[in-house]
């Protein structure tokens, strides 16, 4: 924690990549990064059962910063997670926690880093909230007395001050959420994973959880890694998006960038004079991505950045059609997910999506 | 935590926050956490350990009242020699059971992970709550063993020092099968229930003929065993015993718990290799 007024200060969320580039060939001038993954490989199983989990993965995370990792289910995002916490070692590769090898020292790592795995209860239902808290900030290598005050304003955050003295077992399935993050949080990490922290919520717990993460980081200076197969969170929370896929980093940059990145500036037209005839002659001069003959009135979304949007109003009024509405589409994460896998990070999973 | 943060939370009207710089943990600090909980647990949930309690004693009385048939006058001459094996008894499985089931336990809450990727490293978070389990299974025991005494009208001496010392080092052994039992659970979770079939072995152990065959001495429990009788029955002080004695008794207690203790390091490296360390 005595690292987070540092982060703070510094306010790294406004850094740019070439800040980033800076620090990691200077690396005598500024403190090593939050965490630094280089090469990092894990298979699985042995022979033609063999999988590869995690393939040659390195990517760094800056200090104060919140950093997706968004990929399908199987795309090695919890096993990248488990290597960096030191619960699964990796076949090859390292991991750095603000400069210190989970390998070699990893009792000296752990002080720092905590996480919240995916579909685990992570604290004692028995216990009530606040206990917990003192509990697991304890585990962690801090006096609860110490933290006490800070254990209030958690929960005053998380809405949970009422609850502090209840067992957890009695809380709602939302609330346990948030006690789990709490507990996470109690020990004064200041690199946090969250494994996707809105799995089974419903929407509005999810969107709770995702305004608190984003308030969190801000105020205490954390450094979050969270991984989701929900663009929804990533988006929200996330300055910066790894996606991956099949064990391999397909994308690493600002959500901005990669938003910004995408050459599909797609728009979505509707007209009741969209009849068969009209879309096929769009077909022959533009990329047309989708065709909504069921929408009232039916509506066509096509490929047209640029200047080509003149020429598509110029095809359109040539055709006859009649335009009622016309919007250009924002791409989302999942479009840039699609442009770069072929596939849709949500595919593979049932979740929390709103 | 910063200033900076702190400052914005003025609004909460919480002046301590301003000066609330984390001080490290000591050992002193895991020790009172860790027993807490147990403490917690242990008062707040009383049905688990009444229900053993009912159990254990429930047990007793069959094997009370059946051999009372079978064997009449030669078991009410033994009496004292089985209340004593039975406490004994109790205690281990309380000891075994407890610290590995609640590994089992852990695995699936996913809060052993917490305790392995602690800064104190997890020895230290073990053995204190092996300790806890000790002491609340001689909480429990002793009232089973009031009861025994109460309801057969036998006598025993009761030194406490003497039966704490004995019992404790002898129920030290059974802890470390108890991590090697929880190590294995984390690797092949269908075996623990298993090992559970463990604890009717230790009669065999409990009642072994350690002065026909003295090398059993070295198995778990069994000198202990054979002590806590002498004690109990015989009267005999813990510094009446041959040093010999002592120092086997002290020997096979660390030996097994650290024993035990390294197969449960080896088991959950092996699962973080395997990737099943944290599998829910």
């Amino acid at each position: 924690m005595a690292r987070s007024a540092t982060s703070a200060r510094g306010g790294p969320r406004e850094r740019d990549d070439t800040d980033a580039a800076r620090d990691e060939s200077t690396p005598e001038r500024s403190p090593p990064p939050a965490l630094a993954v280089e090469g990092l490989t894990k298979r699985f199983g042995d022979g033609d059962d063999a999988v590869t989990a995690v393939d040659d993965v390195s990517l760094t995370v800056e200090r104060g910063s919140v950093v997706g990792l968004l990929g399908p289910n199987g795309a090695g995002k919890t096993t990248l997670i488990k290597c960096a916490l030191g619960i699964v070692i990796p076949d090859a590769g390292s991991v750095r926690v603000f400069g210190t090898d989970v390998r070699d020292g990893r009792r000296a790592a752990y002080a720092d880093v905590d996480a919240m795995l995916e579909g685990a209860r992570n604290d004692y239902w028995r216990l009530t909230v606040r206990e917990n808290l003192r509990y697991f900030a304890t585990i962690s290598g801090v006096d609860p007395d110490s933290v006490a005050a800070r254990h209030d304003r958690l929960l005053d955050r998380l809405d949970l001050a009422d609850k502090a003295d209840t067992p957890v077992r009695d809380l709602s399935r939302g609330m346990k959420q948030k006690v789990s993050l709490a507990s996470v949080l109690a020990g004064g990490a200041e690199l946090v994973f969250l494994d996707e922290p809105t799995l089974g919520l419903d929407v509005e717990s999810a969107r709770t959880l995702r305004a608190e993460l984003r308030r969190l980081a801000a105020e205490e200076g954390l450094t979050i890694v969270v991984s989701s197969h929900d663009m929804t969170t990533i988006e929200a929370v996330c300055d910066r998006v790894v996606m991956l896929s099949n064990g391999r980093v397909v994308a690493d940059d600002t959500v901005e960038a990669l938003l910004g990145g995408t050459d599909r500036d797609v728009v979505r037209v509707a007209s009741p004079d969209l009849d068969r005839e009209t879309v096929a002659g769009l077909r022959e001069a533009f990329e047309v991505v989708d065709v909504d003959r069921d929408a009232h009135p039916p509506a066509v979304t096509v490929v047209a950045g640029g200047d080509r949007i003149y020429d598509l109003t110029d095809a359109l009024r040539a055709a006859g059609v009649t335009v009622s509405d016309i919007r250009t589409v924002q791409p989302d994460l999942e479009d840039v997910f699609l442009d770069r896998t072929g596939t849709v990070p949500s595919a593979a999973a049932g979740g929390e999506s709103s | 935590m910063s200033a900076d943060a702190s400052a914005g939370d003025a609004s909460t009207g919480d002046g301590a926050a301003i000066d609330d710089a984390p001080r490290p943990a000591t050992y002193y600090h895991l020790a009172r956490a860790v027993l807490y909980r147990e403490f917690l647990i242990f008062v707040r949930y009383p049905a688990n350990a009444i229900g053993g309690i009912v159990v254990s004693l429930f047990f007793f009385a069959a094997l009370f009242l059946g051999g009372q048939l079978l064997a009449g006058q030669a078991l009410t001459d033994s009496i004292e020699g089985i209340v004593v094996g039975y406490f004994l008894w109790t205690l281990s499985v309380g000891a075994y059971s407890s610290v590995s089931n609640d590994i089992g336990s852990e695995v699936q809450w996913g809060t052993l992970e917490r305790h392995i990727t602690t800064p104190f490293g997890f020895a230290p978070v073990a053995l204190l709550k092996g300790v806890a389990k000790v002491v609340r299974t001689f909480l429990t025991s002793a009232v089973i063993l009031a009861v025994m005494l109460l309801a057969t009208g036998t006598r025993l001496n009761l030194a406490p020092l003497t039966v704490v010392a004995v019992a404790g080092l002898s129920i030290t052994s059974v802890l470390g099968l108890g991590f090697a039992a929880g190590g294995v659970t984390v690797l092949y979770k269908r075996i623990g229930s298993w090992l559970n079939l463990l604890q009717f072995g230790f009669v065999a152990l409990i009642s072994a003929p350690v002065f026909d065959l003295p090398w059993t001495r070295v198995l778990p429990l069994a000198h202990g065993s054979a002590m806590l009788q002498r004690a109990m029955v015989d009267g005999i002080r813990l510094w009446e015993f041959p040093p010999a004695d002592l120092a086997l008794l002290v020997a096979v207690a660390l030996g097994y718990l650290v024993g035990g203790y390294l197969v449960f390091q080896l088991a959950t490296r092996r699962a973080r290799r395997l990737g099943v360390l944290g599998d829910y």
